[in-house]
């Protein structure tokens, strides 16, 4: 039996996690993975008018927010019937990509940067730039004052930690750029999301706000320095770190998981829905010489519920089973449940994005030795940014030229209002992943709803077979040298871009009520 | 007196006291103890704990989001964030170090986001520990507590669900708590509520729901552009129609007129846009009411809606005067 050590709380991360680690001869030898913060989304939504359910999910997380209010409203659509217009589908994508560049740049820099950069380095800097020298002043006048929070207390810098004066003076910069960045990304989305987090104008049917060309000016402004920082920063910071001084990390493979991939697919490029900007697929076992794509089948979905804090049940289709609150149980050790393909274990997020587009960007990297892993993911990630980018400038044109029409449209009002039954599905790739919304509507209100979100898929438990979840098998063999600084641990789950918050939903522990789904 | 410090030898700064020192009449080491005491209170930051409980990290991006003043002077120049796990660099113990070292020396701006579970303290636990017990502890030695966002402040959504969520106010009794509502929190609110507190260390006048009046003293309603279309009762209907795009959202569930705050006037990011300008309304959120009683939110039926146009038939919201 090796040393276990506890990671709890998991920092930089959305949400609540702790990751218990086996270490064996220097190695993670067994892992574990715990969502400790439950809410009880959808069993609040209960009874409630359908057209809540955008909002209300919305807030499942601040992070990734449109991506929830754009699945429910999917889902909502295909239960009213409503068929969205162009360009209310558009003006939906528009906020999303917002959202997305917006994200995959705060998980580069502020939620991930500082594990692989000694950040203290900066102080050995005696190039002459002055943008990097006011960082360096800045770091350096920090320590002075002893107070360095919160870039500090962290884990100790490791043998891969980056120590090149000059490579981390320019990434500590681009930290404090990417702030602005970040924040100028989601007021990006706020022109036609109406503000963020949590944009308000994604309902059933399509949008709330007719645009103006004001509005179109102004965003594709703010995109083109969006696009500048993504093209000329984020993607060649990505790449000069991983095929530079992290090679070694992406050689070994570190993280590399079950190595079984999928994407639901999303991102209308065109009215057909027959051109997306990231397609569907299922990847069972990636053998990157050639890779085989399996066409995705939602029957194939289960979820098991062996190691939640749930009653015993299943494993069954998410929404046939019975999920019933019990924080008593033994062995349980997540209020995270466990979703299954086809009975395997899924990694979902950019990198199962990528793999399954085939994306010549990220199989180049292969190629050239970067295993999938860690630092895999993160190339992943900013390649496909720049995809989302050059998207939002067809969405804009094609927005445009829609506006133009005379009977510009951007809502099915006729479908607002609740039918008396109905079910439907929504779909949906969140930047950490495939992302589904079920619901059920019995006399004009919710009778069921159902989520199965990214980081339930990555942060899962075992189930019945005992397979570990994604994030538990990216961390086997994975090594810890010194117990008490297990950089490695936190490098290998913040590189999945954890969203607790996301995973975690509840049935109703007073009433105990059992909950059946059917998929139409 | 810090430049000065930086440039002089220990011999010339004890020399430095000598004279300083016989002029106001203190002895030396006493001189030197208050100069280097006061430099220290000058140089530090002050501390900030901020806890997520049940929450989705929205505040803590929307406060991540201020460019005026950017969030990375708030961070690095203005306060000393010790504990933030959405920010900070540790994880685990590590982490958990620094909490417990910030709470011991105490005197901290203690924010919170998230609501605390009262069902079962399991619903939530932080680096093993309940949620609900770290939030008593971290606020018994707090100079300032300031609840952030909807859910820290009166329940929020997760009040609706099944896990007994509720304010901080719930369970810090015996101190006043700031409380900042809106889903999420406006980074104007927050940093402003921050700022305040350091430079008068006193809490802001607040209304009698421990909102800063200088936030959420008017309402949404009494500040809306769309208000001359409420008073003549021109409710949109159809989102699509470029006649009705900036009638009253009434029909839509705007909660305007049941609702404190500064948006309109203030509006969010950056001042681009707000939910009322973006055609979805006002959803209530910075009352305690929200969510529950704003449901069903996109529709007039709600109680609040209801009760909104009673009001106003019966003339209890006169229409607004006219501006000459």
């Amino acid at each position: 039996m090796g040393k276990k050590i506890v990671v709890d709380p998991v920092t930089r991360i959305e949400g609540h996690l702790k990751i218990t680690v086996e270490i064996e001869n220097n190695k993670v030898k067994d892992a574990w993975s715990s969502g400790t913060m439950a809410r009880g989304i959808e069993a609040l939504l209960q009874g409630r008018d359908p057209r809540d359910a955008p909002f209300v999910t919305s807030r499942l997380c601040g992070v990734c927010f449109s991506v929830h209010q754009i699945a429910s409203s999917y889902a909502l659509d295909k239960a009213f019937g409503a068929r969205v217009p162009w360009g209310g589908t558009l003006l939906r994508n528009l906020a999303m990509g917002a959202e997305y560049i917006y994200d995959h740049v705060l998980h580069f820099y502020h939620l991930s940067a500082l594990d692989y950069i000694d950040i203290m380095a900066v102080a050995a800097y005696k190039g002459k730039d002055k943008a990097l020298n006011a960082v360096k002043d800045k770091i350096v006048g920090l320590v002075k004052t002893k107070d360095t929070f919160p870039l500090t207390p962290r884990y100790k810098p490791d043998e891969f930690c980056v120590r090149d004066p000059d490579m981390v003076i320019s990434a500590v910069k681009h930290y404090i750029d990417a702030l602005s960045m970040h924040a100028k990304a989601r007021n990006m989305g706020a022109i036609f999301g109406g503000r963020t987090p949590h944009y308000q104008s994604i309902v059933v049917g399509g949008f709330t706000q007719l645009p103006d060309v004001n509005q179109v000016a102004m965003f594709r402004a703010m995109l083109d320095e969006q696009a500048k920082f993504v093209n000329e920063v984020y993607i060649p910071d990505v790449l000069a770190f991983g095929t530079g001084p992290l090679f070694p990390l992406a050689k070994i493979g570190l993280g590399g998981g079950h190595y079984n991939y999928l994407s639901y697919g999303a991102f209308q490029l065109d009215k057909a829905g027959k051109k997306l900007v990231f397609p569907p697929g299922v990847i069972e076992g990636l053998n990157p010489a050639d890779i085989k794509i399996g066409r995705f089948n939602q029957k194939k979905v289960t979820e098991s519920v062996k190691y939640g804090w749930y009653k015993k049940d299943g494993p069954k289709h998410p929404y046939k089973g019975k999920q019933v609150f019990d924080l008593d149980k033994r062995r349980a050790y997540s209020f995270v449940k466990a979703p299954r393909y086809n009975g395997k274990p899924m990694e979902v997020g950019p990198l199962a994005r990528m793999l399954v587009a085939k994306n010549p960007d990220v199989l180049g990297l292969v190629a050239k030795g970067v295993k999938p892993g860690v630092v895999a993911r993160h190339a992943a990630r900013a390649i496909e940014t720049k995809l989302v980018v050059d998207a939002c400038y067809k969405w804009l044109d094609m927005l445009l030229s829609e506006m133009t029409k005379p009977r510009f449209k951007i809502h099915d009002t006729k479908h607002w209002a609740p039918p008396a039954n109905g079910t439907g599905a929504g779909f949906y790739e969140a930047p950490r992943g495939a992302l589904g919304h079920w619901v059920k509507i019995k006399g004009k209100k919710i009778a069921n709803y159902q989520m199965v979100v990214p980081s339930t898929w990555n942060a899962s438990p075992r189930c019945e077979k005992k397979l570990r979840g994604p994030y538990e098998q990216a961390l086997i063999g994975a090594p810890v040298p010194d117990p008490d600084n297990p950089i490695n641990v936190v490098r290998i789950v913040r590189s999945f871009d954890p969203c607790l918050a996301c995973a975690i939903h509840l049935i109703d522990p007073k009433t105990n009520e059992i909950k059946k789904f059917l998929v139409e | 007196m810090k430049r000065l410090l930086e440039n002089i030898s220990r011999r010339d700064f004890m020399k430095y006291c000598a004279a300083a020192a016989a002029v106001l009449g203190l002895s030396e080491l006493e001189f030197a103890t208050k100069v280097t005491e006061a430099l220290a209170a000058a140089r530090k930051k002050p501390p900030v704990i901020w806890l997520e409980g049940q929450d989705c990290a929205g505040c803590s991006i929307s406060f991540a989001g201020s460019l005026n003043p950017p969030f990375a002077q708030m961070v690095l120049d203005r306060v000393s964030v010790r504990y933030h796990e959405t920010i900070m660099a540790g994880s685990g113990h590590v982490a958990e170090a620094a909490y417990h070292k910030t709470v011991k020396e105490g005197g901290y701006v203690l924010c919170i986001e998230g609501s605390i579970p009262t069902a079962d303290d399991r619903f939530c636990m932080v680096g093993g520990r309940s949620f609900r017990k770290i939030v008593k502890e971290a606020g018994a030695k707090a100079a300032a507590i300031i609840a952030v966002g909807a859910c820290a402040t009166y329940g929020g959504i997760p009040a609706a669900g099944p896990t007994g969520a509720v304010g901080v106010n719930k369970i810090i009794k015996n101190k006043p708590v700031i409380n900042l509502p809106t889903c999420p929190v406006h980074c104007d609110h927050l940093i402003g509520t921050i700022l305040y507190y350091l430079t008068t260390k006193k809490v802001p006048p607040l209304d009698k729901i421990g909102r800063p009046k200088m936030y959420f003293g008017e309402l949404i309603h009494d500040n809306c552009r769309r208000r001359s279309y409420f008073d003549n009762e021109q409710f949109l209907t159809d989102w699509n129609d470029p006649a009705q795009k900036n009638w009253c959202l009434y029909q839509k569930g705007c909660k305007g007129p049941d609702t404190y705050s500064d948006c309109p006037v203030r509006r969010w990011n950056d001042g681009l846009n707000f939910c009322i300008d973006c055609g979805a309304g006002c959803m209530g959120c910075a009352e305690p009411g929200f969510y529950s009683e704003m449901s069903p939110l996109y529709t007039a039926e709600s109680k609040r809606s209801r009760n909104i146009m009673a009001r106003k038939k019966a003339g209890l919201i006169p229409p607004q005067e006219e501006v000459v």
